[in-house]
């Protein structure tokens, strides 16, 4: 049997994803002012509210929290948009009869949302350096790559739980409800916003099943907001990757590509 | 062959309970978005219950505001879901129900289903806030006025949308700059003094705001009460009648 390659020798089958997920990632901002404004200004509207209603030495964390919620949001952004494409553009037929992975196509449509939150992530990195100085926790290089870690694993994993849920949504109906319920919640449960310490113990315990809390608790120990030691900081570092790992393996097993 | 159905002009709001009736079958099912609902005031009282203790009862009396007032963001993402993806309102129109029953009996549909982590946040409020039967019917008042504003506006906005996608944002910006960063959810002392007359003059924050003078958390002058009640009724009753108007003339343009 002739391999497509063979059969259409002029139909390219190598590409840059990424690229072209970028320019759809940009063209959607570009073309829609709000979603370009909103996923900037909603974390400040809850800083705002927040930092009226706690004591202000908690606003270096509550400013880390904004960060990691953000990059965590990305995952209900992928979810709505990978669902759309799949339900109502009917774009994912033609991803699956293409050269393009499935793991491609998840890394392609975080990558375009991750142009999104950009704008609201570089603001935030600003607001943390100044008021982190103001607070007495500098912005080292080790809480730049700490948080950068977090940032960085929160982005793949939540994504990739996105688009899991998303390949299992069958109306345009459920997308919204499902992925506000499924990420605000997930973020809740974390202790992004107020110590880990301020919790019961009964969520304490709770949290510490989820890499949201070790990507809290190892941005908040680098730069010293919350106490940690050396050896704290790796155990964190593990645990996060360690509960990446589990998570990306269950998400992935869900993750529905072609009709098989 | 004469037709015996008539498809001349019915009477103003005509189907308003089948619209009514048929909202309350679809919402009924949609237990998860019920649950959604409750998502951004249940983050918000867990906030302060973490970080401000003292606080819950103003912010609980707000989360009941507040509420009704994300019940015009369910009213939004119908409205804007039956048209773009099911073509549906195209359908109903052509009959001879009113375009002004559509809207209002979805909104009313929307309420009666969603009412329900209303009704349990009042119950919550009657254990924590000092609420005797004036404060009681006041809250039922500014949350009903809340409401029809907000549903009045939902409908009007989901009118301008072509695709579901974008909706998410413009409506999370609208509903959380009115119900987050205004003062429903915290006292309106807290809120800047030379900012006050707006948030005054927005119903979400107007209605929290006379709620929490009721319960004695906020001290209102008299000017600033007037400028809250004609805030709230003015605008309502404008959003109301501009949202009949809206929904009969969008009708006639397509």
């Amino acid at each position: 049997m002739a391999t497509v390659a063979e059969e259409f020798p002029n139909v390219p089958l190598r590409g840059r994803a990424l690229p072209a997920f970028g320019v759809v990632g940009w063209r959607w901002i570009s073309r829609n002012p709000a979603v370009a404004i909103t996923p900037v200004l909603l974390p400040f509207i809850f800083l705002y509210f927040l930092s009226l209603i706690s004591p202000p030495s908690l606003l270096p964390l509550e400013i880390v929290g904004a960060m990691l919620f953000t990059m965590q949001n990305i995952g209900s952004w992928t979810l709505g948009d990978s669902a759309f494409w799949r339900i109502e553009c009917s774009l994912q037929d033609m991803f699956v009869a293409s050269p393009l992975s499935r793991i491609r196509y998840l890394f392609g449509i975080a990558f375009s949302n991750l142009i999104a939150m950009l704008p609201a992530l570089a603001v935030l990195l600003v607001l943390l350096s100044y008021v982190g100085a103001q607070h007495g926790y500098p912005f080292t290089p080790l809480a730049a790559l700490a948080l950068f870690a977090g940032l960085f694993t929160l982005w793949i994993l939540f994504s990739s739980i996105g688009i899991a849920i998303s390949s299992r949504i069958k109306t345009q109906r459920e997308i919204w409800p499902v992925g506000n319920l499924t990420f605000t919640i997930l973020g809740m449960l974390s202790p992004l916003y107020y110590p880990l310490s301020a919790l019961p113990p009964l969520w304490q315990d709770v949290a510490r099943f989820l890499p949201t809390t070790y990507a809290a608790l190892l941005v908040q120990g680098a730069l010293g907001i919350t106490p940690a030691t050396p050896l704290q900081m790796v155990f964190y570092a593990s645990l996060l990757a360690l509960c990446a790992l589990v998570g990306l393996t269950i998400t992935l097993r869900l993750y529905k590509w072609g009709e098989s | 062959m004469q037709s015996d159905v008539s498809l001349g002009p019915s009477r103003p709001f005509a189907g308003t309970l089948a619209f009514l009736w048929t909202e309350v079958l679809v919402q009924g099912n949609e237990r998860m978005a019920m649950l959604t609902s409750m998502v951004v005031p249940g983050i918000i009282l867990v906030f302060v219950l973490i970080l401000n203790p003292s606080l819950f009862s103003i912010a609980l009396v707000g989360a009941i505001v507040f509420s009704t007032f994300t019940m015009g963001q369910r009213v939004l993402n119908e409205a804007a879901y039956l048209r773009i993806d099911h073509k549906a309102n195209d359908m109903y129109l052509a009959g001879p129900m009113m375009p002004e029953a559509y809207f209002l009996g979805m909104s009313v549909g929307i309420l009666v289903i969603y009412l329900t982590p209303t009704i349990f946040l009042g119950i919550l409020a009657t254990f924590v806030v000092p609420l005797h039967l004036d404060v009681g019917l006041l809250l039922l008042a500014v949350a009903a006025t809340v409401w029809l504003f907000a549903a009045s506006t939902g409908y009007v906005f989901s009118t301008f949308f072509r695709d579901n996608r974008a909706i998410w944002a413009y409506s999370s910006l609208f509903f959380n700059v009115f119900g987050v960063l205004m003062p429903v959810f915290y006292p309106l002392g807290l809120f800047p003094a030379a900012l006050r007359p707006i948030a005054l003059l927005l119903p979400p924050s107007a209605a929290a705001a006379l709620v929490q003078a009721a319960i004695g958390t906020t001290t209102l002058t008299s000017g600033e009460v007037i400028l809250a009640v004609a805030g709230l009724a003015v605008e309502t009753v404008g959003v109301f009648l501009f949202a009949i108007y809206w929904a009969r003339r969008t009708v006639r343009e397509a």
